[in-house]
């Protein structure tokens, strides 16, 4: 492939060279004007003979003047639209089998992938957008969800330390009453105690002062009245 | 020829080149026909490179090139001039703007400086190869005499001028516009040619005869040789468009 690219290109590269080397300027043509006179006396001096006197002759002075004559430049020459011709023939013919068809096919196909690009490019920014809005919908759902979720562990969490506060109120009040009836037993307790300890005392100290012994009825009897008096005294 | 100290070469020595093969026959090469030849070679170079780099999003080099000279020709000369039915003439409008292109340029690339339009040769070629295509297509469009009818009777003139507009279409379509074609393009190249050998020609003269003299022509050579590369250019592109003018009207007579 690199090497017919690279004959592809020294074909022109050639063709230059061979147009400078062989046509250069200097060489330019068309004999000059004093050329073509030395060359017409010249024929006609071989011609003739030396001794003629060739510049008298009409038929050379025609010869002469002809050197003066440029030639019509208007005037197309005959090679150079056989090869002119034949050149752009080619050329076309290259054209239209290779070249074009290959240039335009590649620029249609350019175009071609890059409107299919712009149009999968379209359709995948289209997706996107529907993916966008698919993702944006379930986002709210799930927000409102968690939001749902949120108030309902709410209410259940009020409810749970509501249920919390009246268990523990009525532990307490169970308490205090436990605590209560507790208190108003040891009391009672206490007070029968104290009472005992109390007659007991009181009996030993009656003894000391009275002296005398009397039975456990009597000293019930005497201690109780005493009580009831300190009692109903203290009231 | 000796103007005023000057050494003027003679016309023809500017123009015809001897020939350096098959000498005096039809198929005689000089110096016109290799650039003829280095056209044909550049051009099909330029085309055969491109369309073989297929695989790249992005063109450059003689892909650029080649792409540029297409859409350049479909949208500045065929879409405007014939619309999307000549189409089908874009690879010949490609190849002769590329043709004449090559063929004019090559008058200021150095050591070659001639352009091979300043002979007759491929003007009058070309222009008589449009002239065939553009009567073909024409009667192939609208028939044979619809063709005439629109071409010498164009529509909308008053029946009376016809007396006149007849005449002057028929010289106009039928005899002038192949020649008139040619001679632009030829007589451009061969006033540009003569303008630059003009220039050098003083600028050497005047250089032997002391450096400062030479200094003005030499500037107006450098500006001529731009001009004439645009020259070059535009002349590929007015004979291009003008051949797809022609075209366009043959298919579209009401234009």
């Amino acid at each position: 492939m690199r090497i017919r690219r690279n004959r592809l290109l020294a074909a022109p590269l050639f063709a230059l060279l061979g147009i400078a080397a062989f046509a250069s300027p200097a060489q330019a043509s068309g004999e000059s004007v004093g050329g073509c006179m030395a060359e017409v006396i010249h024929e006609a001096e071989e011609h003739h003979g030396k001794d003629h006197d060739v510049l008298h002759d009409e038929h050379v002075q025609d010869e002469l003047e002809k050197c003066f004559e440029a030639p019509n430049p208007i005037l197309p020459e005959l090679n150079e639209i056989v090869w002119g011709g034949a050149a752009f023939l080619i050329l076309f013919v290259l054209m239209v089998k290779k070249g074009f068809p290959a240039v335009k096919g590649a620029m249609d196909a350019r175009a071609e992938k890059i409107r299919t690009d712009l149009d999968a490019a379209e359709q995948a920014r289209t997706d996107a957008q529907a993916v966008q809005a698919d993702y944006e919908e379930r986002l709210a759902d799930a927000k409102a969800e968690a939001s749902r979720l949120i108030d309902e562990a709410r209410g259940a969490a009020d409810q749970v330390r509501t249920d919390l506060m009246a268990r523990h109120e009525a532990e307490m009040a169970e308490l205090r009453a436990r605590a209560a009836a507790d208190i108003e037993s040891s009391r009672t307790q206490a007070i029968a105690d104290l009472r005992a300890e109390v007659a007991g005392i009181a009996l030993g100290a009656a003894e000391r002062v009275v002296q005398s012994s009397l039975d456990t009825e009597v000293q019930g009897r005497l201690i109780d009245a005493y009580i009831d008096e300190v009692a109903g005294g203290n009231g | 020829m000796n103007v005023l100290a000057l050494d003027f070469p003679p016309v023809s020595h500017l123009f015809e080149w001897p020939d350096m093969l098959f000498s005096g026959t039809a198929y005689a090469i000089n110096k016109t026909v290799l650039i003829y030849l280095a056209a044909v070679a550049i051009t099909a170079a330029i085309f055969l490179l491109a369309g073989r780099k297929t695989g790249s999003l992005v063109p450059a080099g003689v892909q650029h090139v080649a792409e540029s000279g297409v859409t350049f020709i479909e949208e500045s000369v065929v879409m405007e001039t014939i619309g999307e039915e000549g189409k089908k003439f874009m690879p010949f409008l490609t190849t002769m703007f590329f043709f004449i292109l090559f063929s004019n340029i090559f008058e200021v690339i150095p050591g070659i400086q001639f352009p091979a339009n300043s002979r007759m040769a491929i003007p009058i070629t070309l222009a008589l190869v449009v002239w065939v295509i553009y009567n073909f297509v024409g009667i192939k469009a609208q028939g044979f005499g619809g063709y005439l009818k629109n071409s010498l009777f164009p529509p909308g003139v008053p029946v009376a001028l016809y007396l006149i507009v007849t005449p002057i279409e028929l010289v106009s379509t039928f005899v002038v516009r192949p020649f008139s074609l040619a001679i632009r393009l030829w007589a451009n190249m061969v006033a540009g040619h003569l303008l630059l050998v003009t220039f050098a020609v003083l600028t050497h003269t005047l250089w032997s005869n002391g450096f400062v003299g030479a200094v003005a022509p030499f500037s107006m050579l450098v500006m001529m040789t731009g001009f004439e590369i645009l020259v070059s250019v535009l002349q590929a592109f007015i004979f291009t468009i003008l051949t797809a003018v022609y075209i366009g009207g043959s298919l579209h007579p009401a234009h």
